[in-house]
């Protein structure tokens, strides 16, 4: 397979305080990598062959790249805000293709039934209508202006309130939610899935959050993005075909899923191509 | 122009859109007529293809307003050798005007 454009892209390789000298045997796109403190605290990633990789250590990950990246990392603002907690919530491996964990990620209408009774319910199944644009000056796909009922939104909220989105594809594999922040409504709770691809169909998805909620323990807060995150691996893991196509063929995408849609061409654009399906099946 | 069908369930009826939809692109005709064709079948529209071009196809679509919504999100994609930067709907007579 080759990997084309998405090589000189950044991708998370691990949570950077659980790294030791010893180091994290991964995967990167089909190379295997070593993630590891050095004798100074810093990150470190080398290739099979020893050679380092470059690295960022950015919203509680290490990042890195097989290849040159041209830009920066994607930039979060909200990372540097005070009075938000900030929560690593782990690592889960799903058996998919990695812009398949984005997609869904991006995708609002599964909630009332794959996330029953916390992000959604029956019968406030309607995705209103809402903003999609690939942004041209960050060059980032957003969709603004989405809304939607949850009868359990956070882990802070405390009945069903209606719950407005936006979300953000900052990287082929790196996307960003903000959401209605129920203890403080003139700001935006920070949910992000950050994908580390290591083949086509598989990836490890590492969950970040940023949030303004003083009160909830730090280990409710991983459960509750735990249990969101375990309920669509069941789905990701079974869906066909495994690799996401982009030429929707036996698809027919409806206007509930312009996201999804503005994230493949996206993805096209790029030539973006490692964990797709070109040519419709 | 809307056309109002005969229901298929008593009681209800719905409607018929006229649609010609303008593709705007880096349009490969070749592959993406069939493509539209294909589509727009599955769908179950009408269909009638009244130009293309390398960087413009313009299509007449006949059915449900929701299907054709679907048809121009589908469109949006298109077969992975095209690029489609804009689409253009507007409604149009019988007569194609």
């Amino acid at each position: 397979m080759i990997v084309g454009p998405m090589l000189d892209e950044w991708y998370p390789v691990g949570i950077f305080g659980q790294l030791d000298e010893a180091g994290r045997k991964t995967m990167l796109m089909g190379e295997p990598i070593v993630v590891a403190r050095n004798g100074n605290g810093d990150a470190r990633v080398t290739d099979s062959t020893g050679r380092s990789l470059p690295v960022r250590v950015r919203y509680g990950h290490v990042w890195t790249s097989l290849g040159d990246p041209q830009k920066e990392l994607f930039a979060i603002p909200e990372a540097d805000q005070p009075g938000r907690r900030f929560v690593d919530v782990g690592v889960v491996r799903v058996r998919c293709s990695p812009l398949r964990a984005v997609e869904n990620f991006l995708d609002i209408a599964h909630f009332p039934f794959v996330h029953t009774d916390i992000l959604g319910a029956e019968p406030h199944t309607e995705v209103q209508a809402y903003k999609v644009e690939i942004r041209e000056d960050v060059d980032e796909v957003w969709a603004t202006q989405v809304q939607f009922y949850q009868p359990q939104a956070a882990k802070s909220a405390s009945g069903g309130i209606t719950t407005q989105y936006m979300y953000r594809v900052a990287g082929p594999t790196s996307t960003v939610l903000y959401k209605t922040c129920p203890p403080k409504p003139s700001e935006w709770d920070v949910i992000t899935l950050f994908v580390q691809p290591l083949t086509e169909d598989l990836c490890d998805v590492w969950p970040w959050m940023a949030l303004f909620d003083d009160d909830t323990p730090m280990t409710d807060l991983i459960h509750f993005q735990q249990t969101i995150f375990l309920q669509d691996r069941s789905i990701l893991e079974n869906q066909v075909p495994r690799l996401l196509p982009l030429d929707p063929g036996m698809e027919m995408p409806t206007r509930a899923d312009l996201t999804s849609v503005a994230y493949r061409r996206w993805l096209k654009r790029h030539n973006f191509t490692y964990g797709a399906q070109l040519v419709a099946q | 122009m809307t056309t109002l069908l005969e229901p298929s369930v008593p009681g209800e009826t719905y409607t018929l859109l006229r649609e010609r939809m303008t593709i705007r692109g880096e349009l490969d005709a070749d592959s993406f007529l069939p493509w539209i064709r294909r589509h727009a079948s599955k769908l179950g529209l009408f269909q009638d293809i009244v130009h293309s071009g390398p960087d413009r196809i313009e299509v007449d679509l006949a059915g449900a307003p929701e299907l054709i919504d679907m048809m121009e999100v589908g469109c949006l994609l298109g077969p992975i050798n095209v690029w489609v930067e804009t689409i253009d709907r507007r409604r149009v007579s019988n007569a194609g005007g």
